[in-house]
Order: C-alpha cells, then sequence, then structure tokens
C-alpha cells in the first residue's frame, strides 16, 4: 500500500481507506510508520482510533465481527460500534470507547485518535 | 510525513510472534446447543423430565456476575459459540492457540439438585464430545461427576482409554473439598489412566442464605474473589490430607481460581505446618496408613502436583515486579495457559509478548504457554 497523503489548512494527512472498504458498523485497521490506526464508519461518519485497547492489547478493527456459529447467540457481534453513542466497543471484552474523545469512562483511561476528512471518495486521517 | 503504511491482518489478534511458539490452551470451551445435546441423553425418563417445561428454575440461582457486564449473560458468549472441531479451529486460528484443550463447559451441572438429571446430562455431553471432538482428532477434557463418585467411576472406565482424552474435568466449589478420602478410587483411576484432573471453577458460589454469600453483590467479588477462596482451600485440603503422599503422580489443575496466590499459600503452609505438624497423624490417610507427618514440605506438593491456569493474567505493568511475582509463584512449574475461550474473560497469549517479564525468559515463556501442560497432558 502507497502512503498517499493531502494538505488541509497547512495539514498533512494520510490516506488510510475509501470510503466503500468500510461497511457500515465496521472497521479496518492500517499501520503508519509503526502507528496502528483503526477507522470505523459510524452511520456514514468516520472515525480515527488507535487500533490497540489499552487493556490488553486487542485489536479494536475486529469490533462487530459476526460471531461464531452466532445464530445461536443473543448478540451477533464481537463488540460493536455505536453510531447513536459515537462509542465502539472491544471485540474481547466490551471496553467502551469514545470515538471522538478516546475515553474510556469506567477507567478514565484514554487511547488517542485521529482527525479524519473524507475528500471524495477517499478517507485521511491526520497521525 | 508518514513514510509507509500497510493495511493490517484483520485475521491475526495477537503479536506476530506468538505464531512462531507452541501455544497450549488448557481452557477452551465449546457449548453444544441444547437439542443436540438431548440426542445424547440415553434414558427416556431423564429425557422427559429434562424436556418438560416447568416454569420457574427449580433451585434459586445466583450469577449476579451477569449484572456486571455489558452484554449481560450473552457475556457467556462474547467470542461465539463453537459446536464442532472446525469451530473451535477457526477460533484458535486468532489467536495462535496450536493447541486447545476442549471441555463442554456444563459448568452449572454442580449446583443442580437432582443427581439424576445431573448425570445424564454429564454423560450426554461426554458422548456429545467424543463424537464431535475426539474422533475428530482434538485432544479433549472429558467430565466427571463431583457429586457421584460411582457415576464418576463409571464414566472414567467408558472413556478414560480413548486416544484424545488428554484429561479428565471436574469443578471445585463451596462443598466438600477434594482431599475428602471419598475421592481415593477417582485418584487411584486417574493415576492408572495417566489422565491429569482439571478442577475448574462451578456456579456454585459462595453458599447463598449465608452473611456472607448474600451480601457478595459484584462480579469483582463473586467471580474475582470467591473462586480463588475455593481454589486455595481446595488446594491445601488436598496436600494437608495427605492425597498427594498416597498418589504421588496425580496432577491437579485449577482454572479460573485465580494463580497470584500461590506466594502466600506457598509461605503460609509451610510456616503454619512446620511450627505445628502433630494434628497431620490424626487426618484419615495418614491415620490408615500409620505415617506421622508428611512425606515433603508443603510447598513442594504445590510446585509438584498443583497447577494454576493463568486467565486472566492480570500481570503487574512493570516488567520487574511481574518477574518477581511470576519467581514468587514458582510460575515455571505451576503457571499454565488458558484462554477460557468464549468468554467475557477471554485471555488471548498477548502477556507473553508484550511484557519484557516473558521475552526476556524464554525458558519461562515456554513452560508456562505449553510444557508445563504438554507434561502433564495424556496427549
Amino acid at each position: 500500500m502507497s502512503v498517499e497523503t493531502t494538505q488541509i489548512d497547512g495539514t498533512e494527512y494520510t490516506k488510510v481507506a475509501e470510503v466503500d472498504e468500510i461497511e457500515n458498523g465496521r472497521g479496518i485497521a492500517v499501520e503508519i510508520d509503526g502507528i496502528e490506526v483503526a477507522v470505523f464508519n459510524a452511520d456514514g461518519e468516520f472515525y480515527a482510533i488507535s487500533n490497540r485497547c489499552s487493556h490488553q492489547h486487542a485489536p479494536l478493527c475486529k469490533a462487530g465481527e459476526k460471531k461464531i456459529n452466532a445464530d445461536h447467540t443473543w448478540t451477533e457481534s464481537r463488540g460493536g460500534v455505536n453510531a447513536e453513542e459515537c462509542t465502539v466497543s472491544c471485540p474481547w471484552h466490551l471496553w467502551e470507547w469514545d470515538l471522538e474523545t478516546g475515553e474510556n469512562e469506567a477507567s478514565g483511561q484514554r487511547i488517542a485518535t485521529f482527525d479524519v476528512v473524507v475528500e471524495g471518495d477517499d478517507i485521511y486521517a491526520q497521525v | 510525513m508518514g513514510s509507509s503504511i500497510q493495511r493490517l491482518d484483520p485475521d491475526r489478534e495477537v503479536p506476530e510472534e506468538a505464531y512462531d511458539v507452541d501455544v497450549v490452551d488448557m481452557d477452551f470451551h465449546v457449548n453444544p446447543v441444547e437439542e443436540e445435546l438431548r440426542a445424547y441423553v440415553e434414558d427416556d425418563r431423564a429425557l422427559d423430565r429434562l424436556t418438560t417445561e416447568f416454569g420457574m428454575w427449580p433451585i434459586p440461582d445466583k450469577w449476579d456476575a451477569a449484572y456486571a457486564i455489558a452484554e449481560g449473560n450473552e457475556g457467556l458468549f462474547t467470542q461465539g459459540r463453537a459446536e464442532d472441531a472446525e469451530d473451535v479451529r477457526q477460533a484458535c486460528e486468532k489467536f495462535a492457540i496450536d493447541e486447545p484443550i476442549v471441555n463442554c463447559a456444563l459448568n452449572m451441572l454442580p449446583h443442580q439438585h437432582h443427581p439424576v438429571l445431573k448425570n445424564a446430562v454429564l454423560e450426554a455431553g461426554n458422548s456429545y464430545m467424543l463424537d464431535h471432538f475426539v474422533d475428530e482428532g482434538v485432544p479433549t477434557a472429558m467430565s466427571i461427576a463431583k457429586w457421584d463418585v460411582d457415576a464418576a467411576l463409571s464414566e472414567l472406565d467408558r472413556w478414560g482409554d480413548e486416544d484424545g482424552v488428554a484429561a479428565v474435568y471436574s469443578w471445585f466449589d463451596p462443598r466438600e473439598p477434594w482431599g475428602v478420602e471419598k475421592f481415593d478410587p477417582v485418584f487411584e483411576k486417574l493415576e492408572d489412566l495417566g489422565l491429569p484432573l482439571i478442577l475448574h471453577g462451578s456456579l456454585a458460589f459462595w453458599p447463598q442464605h449465608s452473611y456472607i454469600g448474600d451480601e457478595m453483590l459484584t462480579w469483582t467479588e463473586v467471580l474475582g474473589l470467591d473462586w480463588p477462596i475455593h481454589g486455595m482451600v481446595n488446594t491445601v485440603n488436598m496436600i494437608m490430607r495427605g492425597v498427594f503422599d498416597r498418589y504421588p503422580d496425580l496432577n491437579v489443575v485449577f482454572q479460573e481460581a485465580g494463580h497470584w496466590w500461590l506466594p502466600f499459600v506457598r509461605y503460609r503452609m509451610d510456616e503454619f505446618y512446620e511450627m505445628h505438624p502433630e494434628d497431620i497423624q490424626i487426618t484419615p490417610r495418614k491415620f490408615e496408613d500409620g505415617e506421622h507427618y508428611l512425606e515433603k514440605a508443603p510447598s513442594e506438593y504445590l510446585r509438584e502436583n498443583i497447577y494454576v491456569c493463568t486467565q486472566p493474567m492480570a500481570l503487574p505493568r512493570r516488567a520487574g515486579e511481574a518477574k518477581s511475582l511470576l519467581n514468587l509463584s514458582m510460575a515455571q512449574d505451576t503457571f499454565m495457559y488458558s484462554s477460557d475461550w468464549p468468554h467475557q474473560t477471554l485471555d488471548p497469549p498477548t502477556w507473553f509478548f508484550t511484557s519484557r517479564a516473558f521475552r526476556d525468559d524464554e525458558d519461562l515463556r515456554n513452560a508456562v504457554l505449553h510444557q508445563n501442560a504438554r507434561d502433564i497432558l495424556r496427549l
């Protein structure tokens, strides 16, 4: 994957995905210069946040993945995006992270968030 | 300016190095759906009673832990539900688990009331495991009743010799501890078969209608501390009543009983025993055998016969502190990795690659991730 960047108001942003690559309620993860960034689609709004839950380093990009034999469980996915609350819950232990602030209310811990802009079909994050 | 960018492999959820190390998972739960299990209940009378809707649950239940979890009881299936060997393999690939030791996870049985029905469900679960896992080459921990020694022995006779049965699975709870002499025939049989006894926490928590039990309202107390206390009680009970002097080759593995209590129990047992050991001679096994003392210091049985699973690891963040705690716990001889898939307490093997306590000590890491398990499992 080659590095594509754009300048917005004098700040450099890096292309992380195209809009149609991230389905609603799901995420992808990229590593930019060693920094793991997860990008989520919350009802058409895109958010970028550290890909690693501070609890046990779970990859947050997996949030919303369908469970094995989901038909035999009550909820279909491993964690997931809550667009209304603007949060993502971790696929391992459901720690809930605010997509705008990176905060987990219960622990008071915070992980990094990154500004996102969408230009045409391209999603850019400032890392 | 970002000079490199790559899309991460979404199918790998733990550090890359984990895929280069042999990982044995001592506690991987599979959960057959009820309809599937019914087909394996052999007695028509038991099946009729098990499948008739009686309304309210037969006994008061205590699973307050679910109130703590965002998805309530669904937390038990946070990762999904494995029903056959292919499901297990699919789940293990994400977490670099090479050898999952699967169990049927009928952890609600010990606190149910009716022994005949409990035995019928337990036997059905074992038959299901034989068909879906043992015969498919997945090493399996098969269940035995704690509440019925004759039934346990009968089950061991039924499948104890089967290739693919790697261990025996039962439970610790707040009832009779495993040091009680009535379990001797089980221990003797396990020694003969070369199978370790895995004791998992059961959903029988601290007794209800007790001052302490009824006031434990949080998950942190109920699952976090109740089980470890019973794990300690069972461990010390087995050691002090001479189980391992009579059955020196018996290996016992505690699951979800915690592990950081080992330093406390290690030094506490030795101190109390060496200070005043004159009651050992009147414990039933020693009395019967005419022996006066234990053959070794109590902590030596802890090191040689007792193992504890690590989930959840809860490793101190500072590597130096973690290393000290691991040493005091005799982790190289006593710890075994477990994931607890698919539950809300899932513990993928990340610690072993993110903490310097393990990164700097390959022997320790290998012991916990696979060697201790391979030493005692019948693989």
